[in-house]
């Protein structure tokens, strides 16, 4: 087992945790910090799969802007512990036997016989860069990344239209 | 300018001169999907049933990268990008409503705010 195989399977390792820490930490800010486990673990497994601007970003905006913001929101409420209050009797255990069922359906699919043809050759100097990300989304997604600027404005109109403070 | 030749199964990634099998990367995204669907069922706090969200749209986007470079295609990298813009969109936006109900009321959780429910 070489390096590689070693890298993936501790950054699994690390993911699995941080999610199954997730759902099961009572205190919302663990939540937020199993969360950043996550993030960090899969930004290793871009890099893995040679996308190296993706894991800059996964790393600078999600684990860095995104949840800096959930922690904020947990300061300004405070700690808020969950009751453990349900009104669907036995929901728990029915919510668990279900997403078994369907973690079941997708690893068998992806697990299985679906296969896809691989080219022949990638450049791998050049794959996943930021000159290569860049020529994509600068010309033949052009577009849709214009659309996606103009959903970043409307979050943030929407935003402060909803943090502002009540004119009486 | 290193060319990777490629990989003698189709579904195998050569990765640093190991061969990783693609769908060791889609198995692990399903299970972190699921996981995060199951903590959207099963918590009532509406920060963590987000805090899930975000975890849902990562597994989603470890699966395009993995596409992305099986296939060769940087279509999936881009989308990546475009879902990562719309998961900040969305927590700017969903924790902002939910700074504002939790100013106007107390809650104890999701379940007291279920008026939509009819």
């Amino acid at each position: 087992m070489g390096v590689v195989t070693l890298v993936f399977l501790v950054a699994a390792a690390m993911a699995l945790a941080g999610s199954v820490g997730i759902i099961i930490s009572r205190d919302p800010i663990r939540s937020v910090l199993s969360l950043v486990l996550v993030m960090i673990a899969l930004s290793a497994l871009f890099l893995l799969l040679s996308a190296q601007f993706i894991f800059a970003v996964q790393l600078i905006v999600y684990a860095g802007a995104v949840m800096v913001l959930f922690l904020f929101v947990i300061a300004l409420l405070g700690p808020v512990r969950e009751t453990v209050t349900t009104r669907l009797r036995g929901q728990v255990w029915i919510a668990v036997a279900v997403a078994a069922a369907m973690a079941f359906l997708i690893a068998a699919l992806l697990g299985g016989n679906v296969r896809y043809v691989t080219p022949q050759k990638i450049d791998l100097s050049v794959f996943g860069s930021v000159e290569d990300i860049a020529f994509g989304l600068f010309t033949t997604y052009l577009y849709p990344f214009e659309l996606t600027s103009l959903l970043l404005l409307v979050a943030a109109v929407g935003a402060i239209y909803l943090s502002r403070r009540e004119q009486d | 300018m290193t060319e990777l030749t490629a990989e003698l199964t189709a579904g195998t990634l050569n990765i640093g001169g190991e061969n990783l099998d693609s769908s060791w990367f889609l198995i692990l995204a399903g299970m972190l999907f699921m996981i995060g669907a199951l903590g959207i069922l099963i918590r009532r706090n509406p920060l963590v049933i987000l805090i899930c969200i975000e975890l849902m749209l990562n597994a989603v986007n470890l699966t395009l990268i993995t596409f992305s470079r099986q296939l060769g295609n940087l279509e999936g990298q881009l989308f990546a990008l475009m879902v990562m813009t719309v998961a900040a969109a969305e927590a700017v936006v969903g924790l902002g409503i939910l700074v504002d109900i939790i100013k106007l009321r107390e809650i104890e959780d999701i379940d007291d705010l279920s008026e939509l429910s009819g």
